[in-house]
Protein backbone atom coordinates (compact mmCIF):
# COMPACT_ATOMS: atom_id res chain seq x y z
CA UNK A 1 0.00 0.00 0.00
CA UNK A 2 1.42 3.60 -0.93
CA UNK A 3 0.33 6.53 1.04
CA UNK A 4 -0.77 9.15 -1.05
CA UNK A 5 -1.93 11.62 1.70
CA UNK A 6 -1.85 12.11 5.21
CA UNK A 7 -2.90 15.65 6.17
CA UNK A 8 -3.61 15.08 9.63
CA UNK A 9 -4.35 18.27 11.61
CA UNK A 10 -6.17 20.17 8.56
CA UNK A 11 -9.24 18.14 8.77
CA UNK A 12 -10.35 14.64 10.13
CA UNK A 13 -10.00 13.09 6.66
CA UNK A 14 -8.38 10.09 7.14
CA UNK A 15 -5.12 9.37 5.39
CA UNK A 16 -6.05 8.47 1.57
CA UNK A 17 -3.91 4.86 0.23
CA UNK A 18 -3.47 3.31 -3.35
CA UNK A 19 -3.00 -0.66 -4.15
CA UNK A 20 -1.77 0.02 -7.63
CA UNK A 21 -1.32 3.14 -9.57
CA UNK A 22 -4.22 5.80 -8.66
CA UNK A 23 -6.82 6.88 -10.91
CA UNK A 24 -9.03 8.56 -9.32
CA UNK A 25 -6.78 9.85 -6.39
CA UNK A 26 -4.22 10.70 -9.13
CA UNK A 27 -6.55 13.64 -11.20
CA UNK A 28 -6.02 16.81 -9.55
CA UNK A 29 -7.08 19.33 -12.57
CA UNK A 30 -8.45 16.54 -15.50
CA UNK A 31 -9.02 17.82 -19.16
CA UNK A 32 -12.17 15.93 -19.06
CA UNK A 33 -13.55 16.80 -23.06
CA UNK A 34 -17.18 17.47 -23.80
CA UNK A 35 -19.19 14.26 -24.36
CA UNK A 36 -22.60 13.36 -25.85
CA UNK A 37 -25.44 11.68 -23.91
CA UNK A 38 -25.08 8.82 -26.18
CA UNK A 39 -21.50 8.69 -26.18
CA UNK A 40 -21.41 8.45 -22.09
CA UNK A 41 -24.13 5.81 -22.40
CA UNK A 42 -22.30 3.61 -25.04
CA UNK A 43 -19.15 4.10 -23.37
CA UNK A 44 -20.51 3.26 -19.93
CA UNK A 45 -21.82 -0.01 -21.19
CA UNK A 46 -19.27 -0.75 -22.22
CA UNK A 47 -16.90 -0.54 -19.22
CA UNK A 48 -20.07 -1.64 -16.98
CA UNK A 49 -20.01 0.98 -15.11
CA UNK A 50 -22.14 0.84 -11.89
CA UNK A 51 -23.12 3.08 -10.00
CA UNK A 52 -21.09 3.89 -6.30
CA UNK A 53 -23.68 4.42 -4.06
CA UNK A 54 -25.15 1.67 -2.60
CA UNK A 55 -27.25 -0.12 -5.01
CA UNK A 56 -24.98 -0.55 -8.17
CA UNK A 57 -27.18 0.49 -10.55
CA UNK A 58 -25.60 0.23 -14.20
CA UNK A 59 -25.17 4.08 -14.88
CA UNK A 60 -26.17 3.16 -18.91
CA UNK A 61 -28.92 2.41 -18.05
CA UNK A 62 -29.98 5.49 -16.02
CA UNK A 63 -28.14 7.89 -18.44
CA UNK A 64 -30.32 6.46 -21.65
CA UNK A 65 -33.22 6.57 -19.10
CA UNK A 66 -33.24 10.82 -18.84
CA UNK A 67 -35.12 13.18 -20.57
CA UNK A 68 -33.17 16.40 -22.94
CA UNK A 69 -32.99 19.23 -19.87
CA UNK A 70 -33.07 16.58 -16.87
CA UNK A 71 -31.90 18.02 -13.71
CA UNK A 72 -28.24 16.56 -12.16
CA UNK A 73 -28.18 15.52 -8.55
CA UNK A 74 -25.26 14.37 -7.55
CA UNK A 75 -25.40 12.63 -3.94
CA UNK A 76 -21.80 13.82 -1.75
CA UNK A 77 -24.50 13.27 1.56
CA UNK A 78 -22.35 10.05 2.63
CA UNK A 79 -24.62 9.44 5.39
CA UNK A 80 -23.28 5.95 5.86
CA UNK A 81 -21.39 6.53 8.89
CA UNK A 82 -18.27 4.04 8.61
CA UNK A 83 -18.08 5.11 5.30
CA UNK A 84 -15.35 8.27 4.06
CA UNK A 85 -14.75 7.65 0.71
CA UNK A 86 -16.85 10.32 -0.61
CA UNK A 87 -15.78 13.36 2.07
CA UNK A 88 -12.20 12.20 0.53
CA UNK A 89 -13.04 12.21 -2.99
CA UNK A 90 -14.99 15.56 -2.15
CA UNK A 91 -12.40 17.29 -0.11
CA UNK A 92 -8.71 16.09 -1.88
CA UNK A 93 -10.49 15.80 -5.72
CA UNK A 94 -13.10 17.94 -6.04
CA UNK A 95 -11.99 19.07 -9.71
CA UNK A 96 -12.60 16.02 -10.39
CA UNK A 97 -16.17 15.98 -9.42
CA UNK A 98 -17.25 19.35 -10.40
CA UNK A 99 -15.67 17.87 -13.89
CA UNK A 100 -18.18 15.11 -13.88
CA UNK A 101 -21.07 16.95 -12.98
CA UNK A 102 -20.16 19.56 -15.73
CA UNK A 103 -19.59 16.64 -18.49
CA UNK A 104 -23.14 15.22 -17.03
CA UNK A 105 -25.13 18.28 -17.66
CA UNK A 106 -23.57 19.42 -20.72
CA UNK A 107 -24.54 15.86 -22.25
CA UNK A 108 -28.00 15.87 -20.91
CA UNK A 109 -28.18 19.82 -21.92
CA UNK A 110 -29.61 20.17 -17.78
CA UNK A 111 -31.37 23.16 -16.49
CA UNK A 112 -29.85 22.64 -13.05
CA UNK A 113 -27.22 20.95 -11.60
CA UNK A 114 -26.79 20.35 -7.81
CA UNK A 115 -24.53 18.53 -5.21
CA UNK A 116 -25.91 18.04 -1.63
CA UNK A 117 -22.98 17.61 1.16
CA UNK A 118 -23.34 16.87 4.52
CA UNK A 119 -20.65 18.66 6.08
CA UNK A 120 -19.01 21.75 5.39
CA UNK A 121 -15.31 20.89 4.62
CA UNK A 122 -16.28 19.36 1.43
CA UNK A 123 -19.03 22.13 0.68
CA UNK A 124 -16.05 24.62 0.61
CA UNK A 125 -13.84 22.58 -1.58
CA UNK A 126 -16.84 21.36 -4.03
CA UNK A 127 -17.47 25.58 -4.15
CA UNK A 128 -14.56 26.66 -4.56
CA UNK A 129 -13.65 23.85 -7.51
CA UNK A 130 -16.99 24.99 -9.00
CA UNK A 131 -15.42 28.73 -9.29
CA UNK A 132 -12.85 27.85 -11.33
CA UNK A 133 -14.28 25.78 -13.14
CA UNK A 134 -16.96 27.76 -14.24
CA UNK A 135 -20.11 25.42 -14.73
CA UNK A 136 -23.60 26.54 -12.89
CA UNK A 137 -23.46 24.39 -10.63
CA UNK A 138 -25.46 24.38 -7.12
CA UNK A 139 -23.45 23.23 -3.87
CA UNK A 140 -26.01 22.52 -1.31
CA UNK A 141 -25.54 21.27 2.51
CA UNK A 142 -28.35 18.62 3.74
CA UNK A 143 -28.76 17.45 7.10
CA UNK A 144 -31.14 14.30 6.74
CA UNK A 145 -29.49 11.34 8.86
CA UNK A 146 -28.99 7.94 7.61
CA UNK A 147 -32.55 7.63 5.54
CA UNK A 148 -32.74 11.09 4.66
CA UNK A 149 -29.14 10.01 2.33
CA UNK A 150 -31.39 7.59 0.01
CA UNK A 151 -31.67 9.30 -3.05
CA UNK A 152 -35.50 9.53 -3.27
CA UNK A 153 -35.43 11.10 0.17
CA UNK A 154 -32.65 13.68 -0.97
CA UNK A 155 -34.41 14.50 -3.73
CA UNK A 156 -37.75 15.11 -1.54
CA UNK A 157 -35.70 17.31 0.61
CA UNK A 158 -34.17 19.31 -2.23
CA UNK A 159 -38.00 19.67 -2.93
CA UNK A 160 -38.56 21.49 -0.01
CA UNK A 161 -40.36 18.12 1.46
CA UNK A 162 -39.71 15.87 4.08
CA UNK A 163 -36.57 14.02 3.57
CA UNK A 164 -38.32 10.90 3.73
CA UNK A 165 -38.53 8.39 1.16
CA UNK A 166 -41.39 7.55 -0.54
CA UNK A 167 -44.43 5.22 0.17
CA UNK A 168 -44.81 4.61 -3.69
CA UNK A 169 -41.47 4.98 -5.36
CA UNK A 170 -40.92 6.77 -8.06
CA UNK A 171 -37.37 6.67 -9.64
CA UNK A 172 -35.71 10.42 -10.40
CA UNK A 173 -35.58 9.79 -14.25
CA UNK A 174 -39.29 10.30 -14.36
CA UNK A 175 -39.49 12.79 -11.72
CA UNK A 176 -36.55 13.69 -9.77
CA UNK A 177 -35.35 17.80 -8.70
CA UNK A 178 -38.09 19.84 -9.53
CA UNK A 179 -40.49 16.74 -10.16
CA UNK A 180 -38.65 16.87 -13.32
CA UNK A 181 -36.34 14.06 -14.87
CA UNK A 182 -33.40 13.74 -13.32
CA UNK A 183 -29.70 11.54 -13.48
CA UNK A 184 -28.86 11.23 -9.59
CA UNK A 185 -25.76 9.22 -8.43
CA UNK A 186 -23.41 8.96 -6.27
CA UNK A 187 -20.40 11.56 -5.79
CA UNK A 188 -17.97 9.05 -6.81
CA UNK A 189 -20.20 7.83 -10.37
CA UNK A 190 -19.46 11.21 -11.53
CA UNK A 191 -15.91 10.75 -11.05
CA UNK A 192 -15.83 7.98 -12.47
CA UNK A 193 -17.86 9.30 -15.75
CA UNK A 194 -14.66 12.10 -15.61
CA UNK A 195 -12.35 9.55 -15.63
CA UNK A 196 -14.19 7.53 -18.42
CA UNK A 197 -14.67 11.00 -20.66
CA UNK A 198 -10.66 11.66 -20.26
CA UNK A 199 -9.15 8.17 -20.66
CA UNK A 200 -11.81 7.12 -23.34
CA UNK A 201 -13.58 3.60 -22.49
CA UNK A 202 -10.53 1.10 -23.83
CA UNK A 203 -7.65 3.32 -21.96
CA UNK A 204 -10.63 3.23 -18.71
CA UNK A 205 -10.81 -0.35 -18.99
CA UNK A 206 -6.89 -0.95 -19.13
CA UNK A 207 -7.07 -2.16 -14.80
CA UNK A 208 -10.11 -3.75 -13.01
CA UNK A 209 -11.65 -6.86 -14.70
CA UNK A 210 -13.41 -7.97 -17.26
CA UNK A 211 -17.02 -8.08 -15.20
CA UNK A 212 -16.19 -5.16 -14.06
CA UNK A 213 -13.31 -2.98 -15.55
CA UNK A 214 -11.58 0.41 -13.46
CA UNK A 215 -11.63 1.08 -10.03
CA UNK A 216 -12.86 1.64 -7.03
CA UNK A 217 -13.05 3.57 -3.56
CA UNK A 218 -13.51 2.03 -0.32
CA UNK A 219 -13.05 2.51 3.46
CA UNK A 220 -10.77 0.25 5.75
CA UNK A 221 -12.01 0.57 9.03
CA UNK A 222 -10.29 -2.12 12.45
CA UNK A 223 -6.84 -2.89 10.65
CA UNK A 224 -3.57 -1.78 11.36
CA UNK A 225 -3.82 0.85 8.37
CA UNK A 226 -7.23 2.85 8.54
CA UNK A 227 -8.29 5.26 5.59
CA UNK A 228 -9.72 5.62 2.28
CA UNK A 229 -8.05 3.06 -0.58
CA UNK A 230 -8.30 3.21 -4.04
CA UNK A 231 -7.83 -0.17 -5.78
CA UNK A 232 -8.20 -1.75 -8.91
CA UNK A 233 -11.29 -3.76 -9.61
CA UNK A 234 -10.39 -7.56 -9.21
CA UNK A 235 -8.24 -7.12 -6.21
CA UNK A 236 -8.49 -9.59 -3.45
CA UNK A 237 -9.68 -8.36 0.13
CA UNK A 238 -6.65 -10.10 1.99
CA UNK A 239 -4.51 -7.55 0.53
CA UNK A 240 -5.85 -5.26 2.23
CA UNK A 241 -6.57 -6.70 5.50
CA UNK A 242 -3.20 -7.59 6.63
CA UNK A 243 -2.68 -10.32 9.14
CA UNK A 244 -6.43 -9.99 10.22
CA UNK A 245 -8.09 -13.26 10.17
CA UNK A 246 -11.76 -13.34 11.38
CA UNK A 247 -15.45 -12.19 10.04
CA UNK A 248 -15.31 -8.95 7.76
CA UNK A 249 -17.95 -6.52 7.64
CA UNK A 250 -18.20 -5.75 3.63
CA UNK A 251 -21.03 -2.74 2.42
CA UNK A 252 -21.22 -1.02 5.75
CA UNK A 253 -23.98 -0.85 8.12
CA UNK A 254 -26.54 -2.22 5.10
CA UNK A 255 -23.92 -4.61 4.34
CA UNK A 256 -23.26 -8.61 4.98
CA UNK A 257 -20.47 -10.01 7.69
CA UNK A 258 -18.50 -13.25 5.85
CA UNK A 259 -15.81 -15.53 7.23
CA UNK A 260 -15.02 -16.30 3.45
CA UNK A 261 -11.03 -15.12 2.99
CA UNK A 262 -11.41 -15.69 -1.09
CA UNK A 263 -13.08 -12.30 -1.57
CA UNK A 264 -12.32 -9.89 -4.39
CA UNK A 265 -13.69 -6.34 -4.98
CA UNK A 266 -15.93 -7.11 -7.71
CA UNK A 267 -19.07 -6.07 -7.70
CA UNK A 268 -20.96 -8.62 -9.88
CA UNK A 269 -19.17 -11.59 -8.42
CA UNK A 270 -19.57 -10.48 -5.09
CA UNK A 271 -23.39 -9.69 -6.18
CA UNK A 272 -23.63 -13.34 -7.13
CA UNK A 273 -21.99 -14.81 -4.01
CA UNK A 274 -25.26 -12.75 -1.87
CA UNK A 275 -22.97 -9.93 -0.93
CA UNK A 276 -23.57 -6.62 -1.87
CA UNK A 277 -20.58 -3.86 -1.98
CA UNK A 278 -22.59 -1.43 -0.88
CA UNK A 279 -20.68 2.17 -0.23
CA UNK A 280 -17.62 0.26 -0.01
CA UNK A 281 -16.96 -0.47 3.58
CA UNK A 282 -14.66 -3.20 4.48
CA UNK A 283 -14.80 -3.32 8.55
CA UNK A 284 -12.81 -5.92 10.91
CA UNK A 285 -12.88 -6.06 14.59
CA UNK A 286 -9.53 -6.24 16.54
CA UNK A 287 -9.49 -8.69 19.32
CA UNK A 288 -9.78 -6.66 22.23
CA UNK A 289 -13.35 -5.79 21.88
CA UNK A 290 -16.75 -7.65 22.01
CA UNK A 291 -17.92 -8.55 18.25
CA UNK A 292 -21.47 -9.00 19.87
CA UNK A 293 -21.17 -5.62 21.42
CA UNK A 294 -19.94 -3.52 18.67
CA UNK A 295 -22.72 -5.61 16.85
CA UNK A 296 -25.89 -4.37 19.43
CA UNK A 297 -24.12 -0.81 19.21
CA UNK A 298 -24.79 -0.24 15.28
CA UNK A 299 -27.81 -1.80 15.54
CA UNK A 300 -29.59 0.55 18.38
CA UNK A 301 -28.10 2.86 16.09
CA UNK A 302 -29.62 1.82 13.38
CA UNK A 303 -33.17 1.14 14.82
CA UNK A 304 -32.67 4.87 15.75
CA UNK A 305 -32.22 5.93 11.93
CA UNK A 306 -35.41 5.06 10.94
CA UNK A 307 -37.45 7.47 9.16
CA UNK A 308 -40.50 5.91 11.27
CA UNK A 309 -42.99 5.88 8.65
CA UNK A 310 -43.37 1.77 8.09
CA UNK A 311 -44.81 -0.24 10.89
CA UNK A 312 -42.28 -3.61 10.96
CA UNK A 313 -39.22 -1.04 10.69
CA UNK A 314 -40.24 1.01 13.19
CA UNK A 315 -41.45 -1.75 16.05
CA UNK A 316 -38.99 -4.31 14.86
CA UNK A 317 -35.70 -2.29 15.10
CA UNK A 318 -36.02 -1.49 18.42
CA UNK A 319 -37.07 -4.86 19.39
CA UNK A 320 -34.27 -6.43 17.77
CA UNK A 321 -31.44 -4.03 19.26
CA UNK A 322 -33.10 -4.74 22.69
CA UNK A 323 -32.65 -8.77 21.67
CA UNK A 324 -29.20 -7.78 20.99
CA UNK A 325 -28.19 -5.98 23.89
CA UNK A 326 -29.30 -8.07 26.17
CA UNK A 327 -27.27 -11.27 24.42
CA UNK A 328 -24.08 -8.93 25.07
CA UNK A 329 -25.41 -8.38 28.94
CA UNK A 330 -25.47 -12.55 29.49
CA UNK A 331 -29.38 -11.92 30.21
CA UNK A 332 -31.71 -15.30 28.88
CA UNK A 333 -33.08 -14.41 24.86
CA UNK A 334 -35.16 -16.62 22.63
CA UNK A 335 -32.92 -17.24 20.03
CA UNK A 336 -35.49 -18.50 18.03
CA UNK A 337 -37.59 -15.48 18.01
CA UNK A 338 -34.99 -13.06 17.15
CA UNK A 339 -34.17 -15.22 13.97
CA UNK A 340 -38.35 -15.14 13.32
CA UNK A 341 -38.16 -11.00 14.01
CA UNK A 342 -35.29 -10.73 11.90
CA UNK A 343 -37.16 -12.27 9.00
CA UNK A 344 -40.44 -9.85 9.44
CA UNK A 345 -38.44 -6.76 9.13
CA UNK A 346 -36.42 -7.76 5.85
CA UNK A 347 -38.18 -6.09 2.68
CA UNK A 348 -40.90 -4.50 5.07
CA UNK A 349 -40.77 -0.81 4.16
CA UNK A 350 -40.93 1.96 1.65
CA UNK A 351 -37.27 1.90 1.50
CA UNK A 352 -34.23 -0.23 2.01
CA UNK A 353 -33.28 0.27 5.37
CA UNK A 354 -34.88 -2.31 7.15
CA UNK A 355 -34.03 -4.86 4.65
CA UNK A 356 -30.08 -3.80 5.21
CA UNK A 357 -30.35 -3.38 8.86
CA UNK A 358 -31.60 -6.89 9.41
CA UNK A 359 -28.74 -8.26 7.06
CA UNK A 360 -26.31 -6.45 8.75
CA UNK A 361 -27.17 -8.17 12.39
CA UNK A 362 -28.69 -11.16 10.79
CA UNK A 363 -24.97 -11.81 9.73
CA UNK A 364 -23.05 -10.60 11.92
CA UNK A 365 -24.97 -13.20 14.31
CA UNK A 366 -23.60 -16.09 12.16
CA UNK A 367 -20.54 -14.99 11.48
CA UNK A 368 -20.04 -14.27 15.30
CA UNK A 369 -21.71 -17.47 16.30
CA UNK A 370 -19.33 -18.69 18.66
CA UNK A 371 -19.05 -15.81 20.39
CA UNK A 372 -22.75 -15.14 20.50
CA UNK A 373 -23.50 -18.93 21.60
CA UNK A 374 -21.26 -18.03 24.65
CA UNK A 375 -23.16 -14.78 25.64
CA UNK A 376 -26.01 -17.35 24.98
CA UNK A 377 -24.91 -19.76 27.22
CA UNK A 378 -25.01 -16.75 30.25
CA UNK A 379 -21.17 -16.31 29.69
CA UNK A 380 -20.43 -13.03 28.26
CA UNK A 381 -16.80 -12.83 26.93
CA UNK A 382 -16.19 -10.15 29.24
CA UNK A 383 -14.38 -7.83 26.71
CA UNK A 384 -15.19 -3.83 26.44
CA UNK A 385 -17.37 -3.07 23.53
CA UNK A 386 -14.86 -0.32 22.33
CA UNK A 387 -16.79 1.06 19.98
CA UNK A 388 -14.63 0.59 16.75
CA UNK A 389 -17.82 0.71 14.48
CA UNK A 390 -18.55 4.42 14.04
CA UNK A 391 -21.56 5.97 15.03
CA UNK A 392 -22.48 9.17 13.20
CA UNK A 393 -19.03 10.84 13.76
CA UNK A 394 -18.35 14.33 13.37
CA UNK A 395 -19.07 15.95 10.09
CA UNK B 1 -50.66 -14.20 -11.43
CA UNK B 2 -51.14 -10.62 -9.22
CA UNK B 3 -50.52 -9.75 -5.65
CA UNK B 4 -50.82 -8.18 -2.94
CA UNK B 5 -48.78 -4.58 -2.59
CA UNK B 6 -48.79 -2.68 0.86
CA UNK B 7 -47.96 0.93 0.65
CA UNK B 8 -45.82 0.93 4.52
CA UNK B 9 -45.92 4.71 5.11
CA UNK B 10 -49.42 4.44 4.58
CA UNK B 11 -50.83 1.14 7.07
CA UNK B 12 -51.06 1.39 10.40
CA UNK B 13 -51.49 -2.10 11.29
CA UNK B 14 -55.46 -2.14 11.76
CA UNK B 15 -55.52 -5.38 10.98
CA UNK B 16 -58.46 -5.46 8.95
CA UNK B 17 -57.25 -7.22 5.85
CA UNK B 18 -56.08 -10.15 7.90
CA UNK B 19 -59.29 -10.75 9.08
CA UNK B 20 -61.14 -10.34 5.65
CA UNK B 21 -58.62 -12.19 4.06
CA UNK B 22 -57.11 -14.90 6.92
CA UNK B 23 -56.72 -17.27 3.84
CA UNK B 24 -53.94 -15.24 2.67
CA UNK B 25 -52.99 -12.37 5.27
CA UNK B 26 -51.64 -12.90 8.60
CA UNK B 27 -50.29 -10.35 11.12
CA UNK B 28 -46.47 -10.13 12.59
CA UNK B 29 -46.21 -9.46 16.76
CA UNK B 30 -46.49 -5.80 16.21
CA UNK B 31 -49.61 -6.25 14.07
CA UNK B 32 -48.97 -5.28 10.49
CA UNK B 33 -49.60 -7.52 7.60
CA UNK B 34 -47.38 -10.54 6.47
CA UNK B 35 -48.86 -11.90 2.57
CA UNK B 36 -48.85 -15.19 1.67
CA UNK B 37 -49.92 -16.53 -1.03
CA UNK B 38 -52.89 -15.37 -3.18
CA UNK B 39 -54.29 -18.57 -4.46
CA UNK B 40 -56.78 -19.95 -2.02
CA UNK B 41 -58.65 -15.92 -2.27
CA UNK B 42 -61.27 -14.87 -4.45
CA UNK B 43 -60.95 -11.89 -6.38
CA UNK B 44 -63.79 -10.51 -5.05
CA UNK B 45 -62.66 -10.72 -1.30
CA UNK B 46 -59.43 -9.02 -2.33
CA UNK B 47 -61.08 -6.17 -3.63
CA UNK B 48 -62.66 -6.05 -0.77
CA UNK B 49 -60.35 -6.15 1.41
CA UNK B 50 -58.51 -3.39 -0.68
CA UNK B 51 -60.91 -1.26 -0.47
CA UNK B 52 -61.84 -1.79 3.32
CA UNK B 53 -58.13 -0.84 4.06
CA UNK B 54 -58.78 2.05 6.24
CA UNK B 55 -55.86 3.60 5.03
CA UNK B 56 -56.00 2.85 1.57
CA UNK B 57 -52.41 1.20 1.57
CA UNK B 58 -53.49 -1.56 0.20
CA UNK B 59 -53.12 -2.57 -3.74
CA UNK B 60 -53.99 -5.21 -6.47
CA UNK B 61 -50.42 -5.34 -8.47
CA UNK B 62 -50.40 -7.51 -12.03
Amino acid sequence: MTTLDVRTGVDDTPPLFTVAEPRVFASGHPEVPERSQQWLVEAAHEVRLLGRGGAGFPVATKLAAVRRGARVVVNGSESEPASWKDRALMRRYPDLVVAGTALVGAAIRSRRMVIAVSDGASAAALRAAVRRHGAPIQVHTVDHGFVGGEVGALINGLNDRAPVPDGVRVLPHERGLDDRSTYASNVETFAQLALLAALGADAYAATGTRAEPGSSLLTLLGTERQGVLEVPNGMALRHVLGAHTGPVLVGGYHGTWTTRDDLVVDRPWLRSQGIGWGAGVVAVLPEDTCPVGEIARVADWLAGQSARQCGPCTFGLPAIAQDLASIVAGDVVDPDRLRTRLGQVAGRGACHHPTGATGFVGTGLSAFKEDVRRHLAGLPCGRPVRGVLPLGAAR
Amino acid sequence: MSSLRIDWTRCDGHGLCARLLPEAISLDEWGFPVIGRLDDASSADVRTAVASCPRLALRVEK
